[in-house]
């Protein structure tokens, strides 16, 4: 369920949380397939980002996010229980991307 | 070396009403909650009487961070529900909200998904008030703002210090000031009568074995602060995952199934709570 700047939205996708207007009003329901003219009712309201249905898009590439848990992780390279918490961090982050 | 008395430092912290760089709703929240017999309906009216604030108690207490099924819909359920105790931190969590955002870019997220990460640890361990712990995760950065806040330039330089000689931000901040976020929080949460469950959590959650009255929700907060900084959400002042103190590992005895579910829980709530703002 990732969260999309209105500026990168597009006709077809799907919202995964109901478009809320600042007083808290309901503007669009969750589950509202996006029209053109939804879209560009959704960027004249002041929102910056939708949830919209899929997978989460992740900010950095794999490799990058791996070199930088390594990077985290290396002042406390076998210290008690650190080298299991970062395997499971890591396999963690591996799932992101598959 | 430093050149702040921590005497000094905690005289300024204990009279925040008069720090000049705090502000107004800061200032106003803090003089409601240190009241010593302050009520819920007092409390209530406080929050309903500002229509932004409802906005945002109502989005945090619906958030992730607490994780209620259904939905609550007015401050006085939420009041109800939550508690005193609770009911104070998140108004708190609430107002220091963009004070975070303002001084120390990531905190938020840092703090919000040590929230997440320690009501699920709490869960997992069985404890009864888990929104406790998830208020103490939600705050125990609290020192940092009010450092960063009352010493912008001394705290870049621990900062600064942190990155260049691979130390963390806790040992920084001892160089820079005498003392550290930790017990600048713990006197800030003193005046504000916390409970004492809540004010250990905040002053020891980088020594968890001194902890008395909670070192469970010591140990929790301490591991949740760990796992954040190891996946990398949000930013606390440096970029390395602390070590874990073993005794505080044994305590929680998580599995590595328990580990993987604070990581997924973290993972799917993390984009909504930050809408909270």
């Amino acid at each position: 369920m990732p969260k999309i700047p209105v500026a990168k939205l597009e006709a077809g996708m799907k919202l995964a949380k109901p478009v809320v207007g600042k007083n808290g009003m309901v503007m669009l329901g969750e589950g509202t397939e996006l029209s053109e003219t939804w879209v560009e009712r959704i960027r004249d309201m002041d929102i910056a980002s939708v949830f919209i249905d899929g997978p989460p898009i992740q900010a950095i590439p794999r490799e990058e996010a791996l070199a930088n848990l390594e990077t985290r992780f290396a002042a406390v390279e076998g210290k008690p229980h650190m080298n299991l918490i970062k395997k499971i961090v890591k396999e963690h982050i591996e799932g992101l991307y598959e | 070396m430093s050149n702040i008395d921590s005497k000094v430092l905690r005289y300024k912290v204990e009279n925040i009403n008069t720090l000049p760089t705090v502000p107004g709703v800061l200032k106003r929240l803090s003089v409601i909650i240190e009241k010593p017999r302050i009520t819920l309906v007092e409390i209530s009216a406080f929050i309903s009487n500002d229509p932004a604030l409802t906005t945002k108690v109502l989005k945090m207490v619906n958030s992730a961070i607490y994780g209620f099924p259904g939905r609550i819909a007015s401050v006085s359920h939420a009041t109800m529900l939550l508690g005193l105790n609770v009911i104070k931190g998140l108004l708190l969590g609430v107002s220091v909200f963009e004070l975070m955002q303002k001084t120390m870019n990531g905190l938020y997220e840092h703090s919000l998904a040590c929230a997440i990460a320690s009501r699920v640890i709490a869960q997992k361990k069985g404890l009864k008030e888990p929104e406790e712990i998830s208020v103490a995760g939600l705050l125990h950065d609290i020192g940092k703002v009010i450092l960063l806040l009352e010493f912008p330039k001394e705290y870049e330089t621990a900062m600064n210090e942190a990155q260049a000689k691979g130390i963390s931000i806790y040992e920084a901040e001892r160089i820079q000031f005498n003392a550290t976020h930790a017990n600048v929080g713990s006197w800030l949460a003193e005046k504000w009568r916390f409970p004492k469950n809540l004010i250990e959590v905040i002053e020891f959650h980088h020594r968890p074995t001194l902890s008395k009255n909670a070192p469970m929700e010591t140990a929790i907060v301490h591991f949740a602060d760990m796992l954040v900084r190891a996946r990398a959400f949000g930013f606390a002042g440096e970029n390395m995952v602390p070590e874990i103190n073993p005794v505080a590992y044994e305590m929680l005895k998580l599995s590595e199934t328990d580990i993987k579910d604070v990581l997924n829980e973290m993972e799917d709530n993390m984009d909504s709570a930050e809408d909270i703002s």
